[in-house]
């Protein structure tokens, strides 16, 4: 299926992140890294070079002391559901990222990536990152690699792909169940971890499951909603100052 | 010519260009060091994490069942519901760390040369420990061995306990917990010693007394599981209220639903203005004060003497006004929590000051608790009580011998030659800096077990003076800490995944709880598990300390103590993750909530007494334990079970009697508000440094792994530099903008740090964090930042000498 055709598909997987629950642990970040072989480095100081699919954002309230407040807001990877093509999908000159339009997920394909960096521009997210080197591993470290998702080298984007190794892994075992393909439902490594369970995911078209319903929320919004990224992730906070936030301080 | 121009014009529309790029991609991105991890069947382990005290169920994941890829909360364990923190998360980055010692290492140059470490075998490390085990035994010096370990209350410590004893030394000690204050405080108001336990997945309101309560207070797990359903929206529940209560803007405070900021060590005045209102508008419990408690009114003590009592104490000396001119909290906003606090069904008050790692100041822990009382936490509702001890089987009684018996004659050396407190509990730091200072007799031989206190003691300075003077330092760590840096012996334990051990009790809860942390991989390197070398050492020693300790492995004791449990006919192991231990009331039985849902062909499954009575084998108990469940029990109501000399809960602490109280004044036997002072002139450190804790930087004994040390922002840490977090106003007073370096100065020493400006820090204060500074280990986490430890100042509690923090004097400088 080329990326110019919707298809009616029963799927969309996405993510709710109930920011009133967050804690800012940093459960998700690092359940993260370690179920998908994110590489790490001797100085993670610099953030423009810190590979972070999962990326905890601080926001403040901007009020004085004692009105001051703050809250944290992890930012996966977006999945931007814009119509025939995501930001970065659109973008692509050799085809390394696409969306899949049987379940929304935007995936990438490292060995076709040719490093040009033009969809790390085009994401307004700021959600994909380059190996501007070769990730290193200090050689005992090097057994916790998972082998159920590639190791990247360098010169290539990687970002958060919602687990899709978890889906394939679930559906390969409803394929030997002999189930229904379309209905299988997996957990990504932060949603799994989340001590207070203020990540849920799911498939957003199931009008039943919990994402849908937290999607529908009187406290929803998404991020940067004026760009029309339509993205795949929505966030709760019963705080106006988040709200406000989320679009850059643009929407009233 | 139509030909070439053909051909050219063919190339000009050629894919070629974009193949070649794709391919090109493809040839140059298989590195041959690029790592390919191998495939292998994915399989997965249950087990209980052990890397902090607060016993979450995990599984971890396998490759061929050889090396461990991920770290999991088990969703079958209710503790904490499948989620794991981010040290658990981080796990495996410990069993592969690079400076795991890999075997025994014994110093071959001078003490602290990381170069002189050389390998030994652990024949020779075991000699050499049995050697001079022996010798001070032999010389009739056996008090002259001390250890110090990181486990309390599991079984690991029960051991070291039974060593200790048959070997005669009372030289024991445990790192620093808030437990230390809270047993102590205990044996005070209810005449027993335990840790407290709060019933907070029952509160509905939760006054929070600068308790970092989703930042590491307690058992962390639990309280991110616990804080994640306060703010689940329930048809027909009220929301559970949060107000927290302290000088900082932190997590728990900028998620409370009220925040209050208060002057930085004033949280037990703020509680003292509460009881204040509570009692003079008739809002405390009645029923209690009159039926269960001692001390509230005016009381004789032991020699007939009338003193003063709670009640007319707390009415004279904290009206709302001298509160508010104490904390800066106005008195209509006092007034309007205790009204809120007393009009809940299930209101509960916590509190942890300084960094809330260590122990509190026990006056402090004694006004929470008559709060709490106060308001009829006891008892009934029992919102507060006492952790239950665990029902294992009992260790046999130690056999001690003549040279054991001399040893633990002499006065444990923090007390030596007399204690200078009424009521000394575990006196680490007052141990080790006696040593350093002046000992009544010299320590020639210092154990240390699963702990680094070069490093995680406050005012770690003493444990660097106090090792020049002893003779022989073994430490058992598995990682090349601060603390093993200095050892002369290594003989490295297991690492935490590797190894086999319990958890007995989580702190903060009030429910009895037991689990077994087994093995998920062989041991990965040549360590050994420091109970078998204890048991070892026992029987290298031989006579009674061998007699004391009789079992041949460290499986064969755990097994005894479990064979006690199951015997015991007392709580469950819950086998199914609906399981919901902290619904159970005092008296309660455990198969009350024993359910296990129905599933295709079965009904739900509903245990009775006596098919849970089946269950109770010790064949099946081991199974499920290292199988990773959990075995739980009901709380105890802590009213039925009192030891104090009134047989009531005493606001008056009679049991202060006769100990050696410095004065004879009346409030002395009160809880009341006792600031323990900073030294240093306000003229030369006028500002106040705090220290506090965040979930995503381990301070305690692991050192941050690289994946939680990427978290941090670069507003806290940049390349080396530390941040310390200080209000707008409190800089610009001091001649600093954000980013600015300078020299932060204590009377405890010097560092260098960066400024960032934040307006949750409160003015006239200065916030440095906890876990960074580490000079040993690799290069991933040495030499960043500073560590807080280093010129934060400990005040010695007056009751008990344990080493309290809250605030530290300081200074600024440019740099």
């Amino acid at each position: 299926m080329s990326e110019h055709e919707t298809t009616a598909s029963t799927v969309r997987y996405g993510m709710v992140i109930d920011l009133d629950k967050c804690t800012g642990c940093m459960a998700c970040s690092v359940a993260c890294q370690q179920e998908n072989n994110v590489s790490y480095q001797v100085d993670e100081s610099n953030k423009l070079r810190s590979i972070t699919w999962m990326k905890v954002f601080f926001l403040e309230n901007g009020k004085p002391y004692p009105d001051y407040r703050f809250t944290y807001l992890p930012r996966p990877c977006q999945h931007c559901n814009a119509a025939h093509d995501s930001p970065c999908t659109f973008v692509c000159p050799v085809n390394a990222t696409k969306r899949d339009e049987q379940t929304g997920i935007v995936s990438q394909i490292y060995p076709r990536c040719i490093g040009c960096r033009y969809c790390v521009a085009a994401c307004p997210y700021h959600a994909r990152y380059f190996n501007w080197w070769d990730p290193k591993w200090p050689q005992p470290m090097e057994a916790m690699l998972s082998p159920e998702v590639s190791v990247r080298m360098r010169g290539v984007v990687e970002k958060c792909t919602f687990c899709h190794h978890r889906l394939n892994r679930a559906r390969a075992l409803a394929y030997l169940a002999g189930e229904e393909l379309s209905k299988v439902t997996y957990v990504p490594a932060c949603a799994e971890a989340c001590p207070t369970k203020a990540i849920a995911f799911g498939n957003l078209l199931d009008t039943q499951s919990e994402v849908a319903r937290l999607a529908r929320d009187s406290r929803a919004f998404r991020l940067l909603e004026k760009l029309q990224t339509e993205p795949k992730v929505t966030y709760l906070s019963k705080h106006q100052w988040v709200h406000r936030l989320g679009d850059q301080g643009l929407s009233a | 010519m139509q030909f070439a121009a053909g051909a050219v014009g063919g190339a000009l529309f050629t894919p070629m260009p974009w193949k070649l790029a794709e391919d090109t991609a493809i040839w140059s991105q298989n590195w041959s060091w690029r790592p390919s991890p191998e495939d292998g069947e994915i399989t997965s382990v249950a087990t209980t994490c052990q890397l902090c005290a607060g016993g979450c169920g995990i599984t971890a994941r396998l490759v061929d069942r050889q090396r461990a890829i991920m770290l999991q909360g088990n969703p079958n364990h209710s503790i904490n519901d499948g989620g794991i923190c981010p040290l658990g998360a981080s796990g495996v980055q410990f069993l592969y760390a690079p400076y795991r010692i890999p075997q025994p290492l014994k110093q071959t140059g001078k003490r602290g040369d990381p170069t002189g470490l050389k390998p030994i075998s652990w024949d020779e490390a075991l000699s050499a420990l049995d050697a001079k085990l022996t010798e001070l035994r032999t010389s009739g010096n056996p008090h002259r061995v001390a250890a110090i370990t990181g486990q309390s209350e599991n079984s690991m410590h029960r051991l070291w306990q039974q060593f200790s004893t048959a070997y005669g030394s009372p030289n024991l000690f445990t790192m620093p917990s808030p437990a230390d204050s809270q047993k102590l405080a205990a044996s005070l108001v209810f005449g027993r010693q335990a840790p407290l336990g709060f019933a907070l997945e029952q509160a509905n309101y939760v006054l929070s007394f600068g308790a970092h309560l989703i930042e590491g207070w307690g058992a962390p797990g639990r309280m991110q599981v616990t804080y994640g359903r306060w703010r689940d929206e329930k048809p027909g529940s009220a929301k559970t209220r949060i107000v927290q209560i302290e000088p900082r803007c932190s997590v728990t405070a900028a998620n409370a639903d009220e925040w209050i900021a208060i002057n930085p060590g004033t949280e037990a005045a703020m509680a003292l203005g509460i009881a204040h209102v509570l009692i003079r508008d008739l809002l405390y419990d009645a029923d209690f004060v009159s039926n269960h408690a001692f001390g509230f009114d005016d009381w004789q003590d032991a020699a007939g003497k009338t003193r003063q009592g709670f009640k007319s104490f707390v009415l004279a000396n904290y009206p709302p006004e001298k509160v508010t001119e104490l904390t800066g909290v106005a008195s209509e906003k006092i007034k309007e929590l205790a009204t809120e606090f007393a009009r809940q069904k299930r209101a509960v008050a916590v509190w942890g000051s300084g960094n809330g790692a260590g122990p509190n100041n026990l006056y402090d822990d004694l006004v929470f608790l008559a709060l709490n009382a106060l308001t009829g936490n006891l008892g009934k509702s029992a919102m507060l009580g006492l952790t239950p001890e665990v029902p294992l089987g009992a260790l046999p009684a130690p056999t001690m011998d003549g040279i054991a018996q001399r040893g633990l004659a002499q006065q444990r050396l923090d007390l030596a030659p007399k204690p200078n407190w009424p009521l000394p509990g575990n006196g680490v730091h007052a141990f080790l800096e006696a040593i350093g200072t002046n000992p009544a007799y010299p320590i020639d031989l210092l154990l240390i077990h699963e702990a680094n206190p070069a490093y995680t003691l406050p005012g770690n300075q003493i444990y660097y003076s106090a090792q020049e003077k002893i003779g022989l330092v073994v430490s058992f760590s598995s990682y090349l800490d601060e603390t093993a840096l200095l050892a002369d012996l290594i003989l490295p334990n297991h690492s935490a995944l590797e190894r086999l051990d319990d958890v007995c009790g989580l702190p903060g809860v009030p429910y009895a709880y037991y689990a077994i942390a087994s093995p998920i991989l062989p041991p990965q390197r040549n360590t050994r598990h420091t109970g078998e070398v204890l048991l070892g050492a026992a029987q290298g020693i031989g006579g009674s300390v061998a007699a004391s300790l009789p079992w041949k492995k460290y499986d064969d004791y755990l097994q005894e103590r479990v064979q006690g449990l199951a015997a015991s006919g007392q709580g469950a192991i819950a086998e199914y993750r609906e399981i919901e231990p902290w619904r159970l009331q005092p008296g309660d039985s455990p198969e009350l909530f024993y359910r296990r849902p129905p599933t295709e062909g079965n009904s739900a499954e509903q245990k009775t007494p006596e098919s849970l009575q089946k269950t109770r084998t010790v064949q099946a108990y081991w199974k499920k334990l290292t199988g990773g469940m959990y075995w739980y029990d009901a709380p105890v109501n802590v009213l039925k079970n009192l030891a104090t000399p009134s047989g009531r809960y005493e606001f008056a602490l009679q049991n202060l009697q006769g100990k050696g109280m410095a004065a004879d004044e009346d409030r002395l036997y009160l809880p009341h508000y006792h600031p323990l002072a900073p030294s240093g002139d306000e003229k030369d450190y006028p500002l106040l440094l705090i220290s506090y804790r965040m979930l995503s930087l381990s301070d305690q004994f692991l050192a941050n792994p690289p994946f939680m040390t990427k978290t941090l922002s670069d507003d806290l840490l940049q390349g080396q530099d530390l941040f310390l977090a200080l209000h707008p106003q409190t800089a610009r007073a001091q001649g600093f903008s954000a980013g600015d370096r300078a020299q932060l100065k204590t009377p405890q020493g010097e560092v260098a740090v960066r400024i960032h400006v934040s307006q949750g820090a409160r003015p006239g204060a200065l916030f440095i964090v906890q876990g960074l500074g580490h000079t040993a280990y690799d290069e991933y986490i040495q030499n960043k930042g500073v560590n807080a430890n280093e010129i934060i100042e400990v005040q010695m509690d007056p009751l008990t000498g344990l080493a309290t923090t809250w605030a530290t004097r300081a200074q600024l400088r440019r740099a």
